[in-house]
């Protein structure tokens, strides 16, 4: 603040009137219009890459072209299989992060105190969050794949992305408890409660918009995540026509990836509309993903916590 | 809540033990190469048809990739462009003889090359089409990753001694190099026949006067191509070597996406 | 809570015993997964140096690379690695913190309602779909700008890494903003200062070491993109002449040979040692915004 103050010659401060004052407040003008252009600006990046994507894909999508089988030689190939593992993938990840995320989170926002074991365990969090994607998947090419000698599969896909989106995950969990007024638990020791009930019975639902809103963010990411599956989940469809297959145990190839392969190996004629098909696909889903984590996310609050 | 959470294991360990209980049908599974990939879902998708209890599952991954997972015993069948002297346990099965070209974008207006020329133009000695009798064209080399089979098949074959310039773009695997050949003026590439053949918008070339058509391969006047081959751990067996007897005869398919029978080849070679 | 007083004091207390030693066994699992990332990556990663005796020198800054040929030097990578993400964070940095400024001093309530959704989604997007859309709006939109036959290069992939980091400098940035408390702007301004002069000599150093680990996940998230670039980069393992000829970076490159390196050989222990300089480089950053962070009190 001294700064401002001590800058500005003495006939300025505190006046805004006046020639050198005009110069200020036109570079203000600039300023507050450059501002506003940089937001214009992505926000209608975005708003062309949906079109663009919406333009190029739309024409691809068909009943047969969301549950049929992928080619590998002929055209006319489906997406069918690599939705179902998306979705499949993404529960699997989902029913290993979840609870260890939140009792991790739990953990240290409700018990532990500051001090090294807090400090460690954040550290070990930042550390896996910024690991990139591609080091995840090939660190789960080496255990999974490798020395557990599962090859490729579902199962080591969800553990793999499991151990990259428990970091976010606990965040979002240390978010949602923190924004629980400590009002709350003051009145349910009062009243008392063990920490434990605490937790479980007050603070936990009063939380619950909040997590089902991070949840659900975080899942859309997970469902277009590539880079750590390709090596650990594979780029196939086990057993060609058979029916979707439940099997944790056998490749499974992601609508993402799939994405991914379709370019890079184009045996098929119309590779080209398959990847804009995947591409608006993909797109679609996002977009439904971030809706319902916010509308959900909105209504578990009111329900739970009466407050809008 | 203790028994949804009850119910969740059970569904969960149903899932999981699911492998363990195996039922009549027998699986083979395949991958490797991208470029015999094609022709290894054609057939396992008629094999399957006429034998359904077998289920095939075919991958791409590259040669690389075949090898290694047959070596490992993680697939049944290794598809590759290449041989293994690394891996003696792998018995090599040859089930095809696939032809490449050497392809180029129509602005190049060239549509033969010799030997001596691809060298050049591979090595960046030579940079514009004019040099190589074409049109005053920029050349845009295009190669495969270090690794690729089809890679090595261009080396082995075309390249002999010279050594390949490093700084061309790289693409990943046969669909997307010509895409690129198609898409970029002046572009050259190689890929396999099953990629390049009666594709618009590229010339496949002639070298040292042989036509990339089945004709001079068999003859041996086509200097570009090599065995595919479908490794197996060990002897294959059972229902593995049936469908590899199935694979290799099928003339109908070879047609159909431009591989070679290897019984009508008049000449062999032992290092491809 | 009309249970709370029911529950006989001897199981809630056991209750509480074992929730918090399960929930304490939850928190470790992140020591022990990044301890075990690093073991892994560490063997694996240093393979190339003690079976394959390659000089981590020769790795680190030889530009000769052939993966299957035998030569390990991957300068180029980590050329291009740093290259693309110094252009990502040269015009990604400044335009995320600057509609982090917008989201944070500027934006009317309606506005935001709007914008920040949408910067949502631009998280949200996945990466291998912003790798597409560079290969088929962005590389050819270079090659017609710059009359180029082909648009793959630095440039491209330094253009798609810039709008991806965007979404996590402003987010990151507009909280630094948020947290300067509000007596410093009306300070500011009931000194006569315009609104720009408060946000540009007050808040934003004021908010400086929030803006800089902004930066810096800006900076990790760019270096660790693998897919966007991949598919934009132009893969030649050489470090190029200009942002406008193909080139490499490390995620890309591993992402694309891994696929042709077979287990065991020389090649795929060199990809490795790839993944263990990324890790190495993403822990530097993460200590890096430690150091930031512990600069302000």
């Amino acid at each position: 603040m001294a700064s401002v103050v001590a800058a500005a010659p003495v006939e300025q401060r505190g006046n805004l009137r006046g020639d050198r004052a005009r110069s200020r407040r036109i570079v203000d003008k600039i300023a507050t219009g450059a501002l506003w252009s940089a937001a214009a600006f992505v926000v209608l990046l975005l708003a062309f890459f949906i079109v663009y994507l919406f333009v190029r894909g739309a024409s691809v999508i068909s009943w047969h072209f969301l549950t049929g089988f992928p080619s590998s030689s002929d055209a006319g190939g489906g997406i069918g299989p690599e939705i179902f593992n998306s979705f499949y993938i993404l529960i699997l990840t989902l029913i290993f992060t979840v609870p260890v995320a939140l009792c991790a989170g739990m953990y240290l926002q409700e018990y532990a105190g500051p001090g090294r074991f807090r400090n460690f365990v954040q550290f070990s969090a930042e550390s896996l969050a910024t690991i990139p994607s591609i080091v995840m998947g090939l660190f789960g090419l080496l255990i999974f794949v490798q020395a557990f000698h599962w090859h490729y599969t579902a199962l080591g896909g969800a553990l793999t992305l499991t151990l990259l989106n428990l970091p976010a995950m606990m965040r979002v969990t240390q978010e949602a408890l923190a924004a629980v007024p400590t009002t709350y638990r003051e009145a349910s020791v009062g009243l008392g409660a063990t920490r434990w009930q605490s937790l479980v019975r007050v603070i936990l639902p009063s939380a619950i918009g909040q997590l089902t809103t991070g949840v659900v963010l975080i899942s859309g990411r997970i469902f277009g995540e590539t880079a750590a599956l390709i090596y650990t989940a594979g780029a196939s469809v086990s057993f060609g026509k058979s029916a979707y297959d439940f099997n944790p145990f056998h490749t499974a190839e992601t609508l993402a990836v799939h994405l991914y392969q379709t370019h890079r190996e184009a045996l098929v004629p119309d590779a080209d509309a398959i990847g804009s098909g995947s591409a608006l696909v993909l797109l679609v889903m996002v977009l439904i993903f971030n809706i319902t984590a916010r509308v959900v996310g909105r209504r578990l609050t009111i329900r739970f916590t009466g407050k809008a | 809540m203790v028994r949804s959470a009850h119910f969740a294991a059970v569904i969960l360990g149903a899932t999981l033990l699911a492998p363990t209980a195996s039922f009549a049908d027998t699986n083979i599974t395949i991958a490797g190469s991208t470029a015999l990939q094609p022709l290894a879902q054609a057939a396992a998708d008629e094999y399957q048809q006429a034998h359904p209890d077998v289920k095939i599952s075919v991958t791409g991954g590259g040669s690389g990739q075949g090898i290694a997972q047959a070596a490992s015993k993680g697939v049944d069948i290794g598809d590759s462009d290449i041989l293994a002297p690394t891996h003696p346990e792998l018995v090599d099965n040859k089930v095809a003889v696939v032809g490449f070209s050497v392809i180029v974008n129509p602005a190049s207006g060239v549509t033969g090359l010799t030997k001596d020329q691809i060298q050049s133009i591979f090595s960046g000695k030579v940079t514009n089409w004019k040099d190589v009798g074409g049109k005053d064209e920029p050349i845009t080399v295009i190669n495969r990753p270090a690794g690729s089979g089809t890679r090595a098949v261009f080396l082995k074959t075309l390249m002999g001694k010279a050594t390949l310039a490093q700084d061309s773009l790289v693409e990943d695997a046969t669909g997307t190099v010509v895409q690129k050949v198609i898409q970029t003026a002046g572009a050259v590439s190689y890929a396999s026949f099953s990629g390049t053949h009666n594709k618009t918008g590229l010339t496949e070339v002639a070298i040292d006067g042989a036509q990339p058509n089945d004709a001079d391969v068999i003859a041996g006047k086509y200097p570009f191509w090599s065995y595919e081959h479908m490794f197996t751990n060990g002897p294959a067996t059972g229902e593995v070597a049936k469908f590899i007897d199935f694979t290799k005869s099928n003339g109908a398919l070879f047609k159909k996406l431009n591989f070679i029978l290897i019984s009508s080849m008049k000449v062999s070679e032992t290092n491809r | 809570m009309t249970s709370l007083a029911s529950a006989p004091r001897s199981t809630a207390h056991r209750d509480e015993r074992i929730a918090r030693s399960i929930l304490f066994v939850c928190a470790t699992v992140f020591v022990v997964g990044i301890t075990l990332i690093l073991i892994y990556l560490a063997i694996a990663g240093t393979r190339l140096f003690f079976q394959f005796h390659v000089s981590p020198l020769t790795f680190l800054f030889s530009n000769n690379w052939d993966g299957a040929d035998g030569q390990f030097g991957a300068a180029p990578f980590i050329v291009g690695s740093l290259v693309a993400t110094a252009f990502a964070i040269l015009v990604g940095g400044p335009l995320g913190v600057a509609i982090g400024v917008f989201f944070a001093e500027l934006a009317p309530k309606r506005v935001a309602a709007i914008f920040k959704p949408a910067i949502e989604v631009l998280v949200g997007i996945p990466s291998v779909v912003y790798g597409w859309l560079g290969l088929t709006l962005l590389v050819p939109a270079i090659g017609q700008v710059f009359h180029l036959v082909d648009g793959d290069g630095l440039l491209a992939a330094g253009i798609v890494l810039s709008i991806m980091i965007v979404p996590t400098v402003i987010s990151l940035s507009e909280d630094a903003l948020r947290s300067v408390p509000d007596a410093m702007r009306e300070g500011s301004l009931a000194l006569g200062a315009t609104r720009w002069e408060t946000i540009s000599r007050v808040l934003i150093p004021s908010a400086s070491s929030g803006i800089a680990v902004a930066v810096i996940l800006g900076i990790a998230r760019a270096i660790g993109e693998t897919l966007a670039i991949q598919l934009v980069i132009g893969n030649a393992p050489v470090i190029p002449g200009s942002l406008l000829k193909p080139a490499s970076a490390l995620t890309s490159e591993i992402v694309m040979d891994m696929q042709n390196a077979q287990d065991g050989t020389a090649f795929q222990a060199s990809l490795f040692s790839m993944a263990l300089l990324l890790l190495l480089i993403s822990m530097g950053l993460i200590l890096l915004i430690r150091f930031a962070l512990r600069k302000r009190t």
